[in-house]
């Protein structure tokens, strides 16, 4: 494309000639369509795809994550950090009539600052649900996207259709924006994948639920560049669920400022050398241009690959040890009669993938706990399971549990990659009369390959949302999002939630 | 005994530094920087971008509240404030630039002044000064840490990764934050950095400004709270250092109360533009004018139609070449622009990006004319870069010139006089008279001052009270 067009004139830099001659040129040559930048393709695309284009499936997987976003959200909204982001927004702004607040029945915030509560509390305890490439996909779009849903007036809410293509939507063009880097397929390193496509999605997302041209979603995405990307170290931190928090407040904030016309980059997708785009958060990157839904089916990757839910709020590697470490712990009641002591355990050694972030031999807070291997395989091993409970102060605590962890080992088999799809978790327990007992996890029930069932997942969800809300709020929660294609409009859904 | 982490090192000397160890140079150099500042940001409420900035913020009401310049009576939560009037301060990319390169004083003034509104008791000037220079310190000292960040930049934006922590710093410092607290407002705001390099150049390169300043604010406000972050985020490799790709933490000086302190701003100047665009284009309008000068000289009736070809040696850059500018931002942006509106007006000014400007057919056919060469001792740093130009004419005659260091720049820095007429000429577009001086009297005396709130009502002293102000450009 590119070269036809510089053919015809003297050879100026591939940037200048996009770049000068855009608009000029568009009097000259018959735009060609398909020769469009990856960035104009994904604007084109979050406007004109429809519902008719979501499968079955894509209906069914999305529906579960709605549903266990909010139940994580409610859950979350009981949490420190929530508390602490909750008083910022509200010492910061008065009282805006206007958005939801996770399990605070009354109070509203502004739509931005509601996004980034809730998105906040989804993401408190690290309960909420995972995908490969890895990111959280959906604590960074939901809370935008019910935000906007308050905002919008009494008499012209979205349907749940609507809801479910917006949301969708923002899931997809996350899942394609990662697929642009060989690196995103790995555990991360430098940034934390919630800050840098969760915040696309969330503007996307946003874009297509206020009805935005392809224009202004083109520059919702590139707007949002500007307002992406955050460090792994605040992971495992208090901070880290201001990331997922950000990332929906700022999606949604680019998606306004287009709707006002704000404008920037047209390449932010598109691999321009020397001046980098989204690019910037990646080693590696290769883009695509998105198809034409109106020409071609189009295909959403939520369809050929599902989602984790967690059981137990915790990084999504720890199920696997815990998993693992449940087995021996059967074993061992069985030896021991009931009750397990450490000093029955010489050794303990962990076969896991190599990551730093989540290597941590004595935990000091409940999030480093929630990014611990070690801590959640003896945990595992001690109650035969990991809980919403096991994080709390008193558990932390434990004597038992500290004996257990200082005889901790870790190893990291060459086969055994920093990769959520590929990594397996091995637990050996070295008995002091010599036994040795095994356990491995190569997929936890709750991973994609073994996902939960819609029993599980309802049951996950009315365990965190009936800490908050009253049970007829919960049953009506569950059956909203049941039926939630068929909604002409949200206000059954919303009404539970204010 | 364990040593300290470059991270805590930070924090200590956040909460350490006090107004003793600003020194005399320090003081005066830091007071060109906000009187700068101030007149940018006045110009700029006049921008499209000012204006949608403005609008979608208003949508948020608050119990505290700050003045958004060049408003008369709005008033926004100072979170919001500090970004409308950051997008203002950078919106023409006028304001000022130093070395490594970043826009220092845009990323903090904004949020400083708005975060003062709000406090309860007095801030004085002397307090304004030492919150502005601590911030302006630890983005100097950060920027060191990598070689990376010598040359002009490629992937991140340079304010939006040491803009927002020194933010966060300034920030920090005027809200009195402890070392610990210090250090968790830096790791919040890193959480918080990091744009890229495609949106300069476009309407969307002031909010990276705006951003940063509301962020720092946010963060410090945050850490207030008792939110953490990770208290090794300097040290990490996970860290503030993602953002680069050579990265070597040192840590700051023990900071004595009593002993003094060496300010990066002491060793390293700081670069003011005289007219609206990136900081390469202001060695490309000197040297243009030279030529220009040389031409006009030897003929006198020298017609510019004439001129057959342009040659402009310039460090290779892609952000800034672009041989046909569609917005004024590209405008900002080109070398191949700065240089032929210099030679056809023998300046370059606030003017010469206006819409009707830019269409004129001389400007366009000159233009064309020029080509780019990228000499290998040409080296893309603000430090080393110059500008070459050559103008072929049609008859033979053959005129160079060249500009190493344009005056602004901070081995030629502007003149006092020189200083004060831009912040004049900027803010008489949008305040009126005594507003204007009231400002210049202030900032000139600002270490006597005992309430500096006083300079948020100067900056709503509208000339006019119109309800629809004109916007300075029409193309977006």
């Amino acid at each position: 494309m590119l070269s036809k067009v510089q053919r015809s004139f003297r050879p100026w830099s591939t940037l200048s000639v996009v770049r000068g001659l855009h608009k000029s040129a568009l009097d000259v040559v018959p735009r060609p369509t398909s020769e469009e930048t990856v960035t104009s393709s994904f604007g084109r695309f979050i406007q004109s795809v429809q519902p008719r284009h979501l499968s079955p499936k894509v209906l069914q997987r999305s529906k579960r994550m709605v549903l266990d976003s909010i139940g994580v959200g409610l859950l979350g909204s009981t949490t420190e950090v929530f508390d602490l982001a909750l008083q910022h927004c509200k010492h910061m702004y008065a009282l805006d009539d206007i958005s939801f607040v996770y399990g605070r029945s009354g109070t509203k915030l502004s739509p931005v600052l509601a996004a980034f509560v809730n998105g906040v509390a989804a993401h408190s305890m690290d309960f909420d649900d995972t995908w490969h490439p890895a990111t959280h996909p959906s604590g960074a779009v939901l809370p935008a996207l019910l935000a906007i849903c308050d905002m919008l007036p009494s008499n012209s809410k979205p349907s749940g259709l609507d809801l479910l293509m917006a949301f969708n939507v923002g899931i997809e063009i996350q899942g394609r924006l990662m697929r642009f880097s060989n690196e995103a397929h790995n555990i991360p390193k430098r940034f934390h994948p919630p800050s840098v496509v969760g915040t696309m999605g969330s503007a996307a997302a946003s874009a297509r639920l206020l009805s935005l041209d392809r224009s202004q979603c083109s520059h919702a995405l590139a707007i949002a560049a500007s307002l992406a990307g955050a460090p792994m170290a605040n992971a495992a931190t208090q901070s880290k669920p201001l990331h997922i928090g950000n990332a929906s407040r700022l999606g949604l904030e680019a998606a306004l400022l287009a709707s006002r016309g704000l404008e920037a980059s047209p390449l932010v997708l598109d691999a321009v050398p020397g001046v980098a785009g989204f690019s910037a958060f990646y080693e590696d990157y290769a883009p695509r241009p998105l198809g034409y839904p109106e020409e071609e089916e189009h295909s959403f990757l939520l369809d050929e690959q599902d989602m984790a839910f967690k059981r137990f709020p915790a990084h999504l590697g720890m199920h696997w040890v815990a998993d693992a470490a449940a087995v021996i712990h059967k074993t061992l009641v069985g030896f021991s009669m009931g009750s397990i002591s450490p000093s029955m355990v010489q050794d303990i050694l962990l076969r896991v993938p190599q990551s730093k972030y989540i290597n941590r031999p004595f935990p000091e807070s409940e999030h480093q706990a929630r990014h611990s291997f070690q801590f959640n395989a003896c945990t595992a091993l001690l109650d035969g399971e990991v809980t919403v409970q096991s994080f709390q102060p008193e558990a932390l605590l434990r004597p038992e549990l500290h004996a257990l962890l200082s005889r901790v080992r870790v190893e990291h088999p060459k086969d055994n990659p920093a990769n959520f799809d590929r990594m397996y978790g091995e637990v050996e327990v070295t008995l002091v009369n010599g036994d040795v007992l095994r356990g491995r996890c190569d997929t936890f029930y709750g991973h994609w390959r073994n996902p939960l069932s819609n029993e599980s997942l309802c049951k996950k969800f009315r365990n965190n949302a009936g800490a908050v809300l009253i049970p007829e709020k919960v049953d009506a929660l569950v059956e909203a999002v049941d039926g939630l294609e068929y909604l002409t409009n949200l206000k059954p859904l919303l009404a539970q939630l204010q | 005994m364990l040593r300290k982490s470059v991270t805590e090192s930070f924090g200590a000397a956040i909460s350490s530094l006090n107004a003793a160890h600003l020194t005399d140079g320090v003081i005066r150099r830091s007071k060109r920087m906000m009187l700068d500042t101030l007149g940018v940001g006045l110009l700029g409420t006049r921008t499209p971008v000012f204006n949608v900035a403005f609008q979608h913020s208003k949508r948020f009401q608050a119990q505290e509240s700050s003045s958004v310049w060049g408003r008369p009576g709005s008033f926004l939560p100072p979170y919001y404030a500090a970004f409308v009037n950051g997008v203002a301060v950078h919106s023409m990319d006028f304001d000022d630039t130093w070395h490594p390169a970043t826009h220092p004083s845009g990323a903090m003034l904004p949020a400083l002044l708005a975060l003062i509104e709000t406090l309860p008791s007095k801030t004085s000037g002397l307090e304004l000064l030492l919150a502005f220079n601590v911030g302006l310190e630890v983005q100097g000292r950060l920027m060191r840490f990598s070689k990376e960040a010598h040359n002009i930049p490629k992937r991140f934006h340079p304010p939006t990764v040491v803009g927002v922590m020194g933010s966060a710093a300034a920030t920090a410092k005027l809200l009195g934050l402890s070392p610990a607290q210090s250090v968790a407002a830096l790791a919040i705001a890193c959480s918080s950095a990091g744009a890229p390099m495609a949106n300069a150049a476009t309407q969307t390169k002031p909010l990276h400004l705006g951003n940063a300043g509301r962020w720092g604010l946010e963060a410090s406000q945050l850490a207030l709270l008792g939110l953490q972050g990770n208290k090794q985020i300097l040290d990490l490799e996970s860290g503030f250092r993602i953002f680069y790709q050579d990265y070597i933490p040192h840590h700051l000086a023990e900071v004595s109360p009593t002993a003094s302190y060496r300010w990066v701003l002491e060793d390293q100047d700081i670069a003011f533009k005289r007219f609206p665009a990136h900081l390469g284009m202001h060695w490309v309008a000197d040297a243009a004018v030279k030529v220009r000068a040389k031409i006009l000289a030897n003929e006198p009736n020298a017609d510019l139609n004439q001129i057959k070809r342009i040659t402009l040696r310039v460090p290779s850059s892609r952000y800034i070449d672009c041989p046909l500018p569609a917005t004024e931002h590209q405008a900002r942006h080109s070398f191949q622009f700065n240089c032929c509106s210099a030679l056809l007006d023998g300046e370059v000014t606030v003017d010469s990006f206006s819409s009707k400007l830019m269409d004129r057919k001389a400007l366009k056919e000159l233009l064309l004319k020029v080509y780019l060469e990228n000499p290998q001792d040409n080296q893309a740093s603000f430090d080393k870069m110059y500008c070459e130009i050559k103008v072929e004419m049609n008859h033979g005659e053959t005129y160079t010139a060249r500009c190493n260091t344009f005056y602004g720049h901070w081995r030629n820095p502007l003149s006092q006089e020189h200083l004060v007429r831009k912040f004049k000429d900027n803010a008489s577009t949008v305040l009126n008279t005594e507003a204007v001086n009231g400002i210049v009297q202030i900032i000139d005396s600002l270490e006597t001052i005992d309430d500096c709130s006083v300079l948020g009502s100067y900056m709503q002293f509208h000339k006019h009270i119109h309800r629809e102000e004109v916007c300075y450009s029409a193309s977006a």
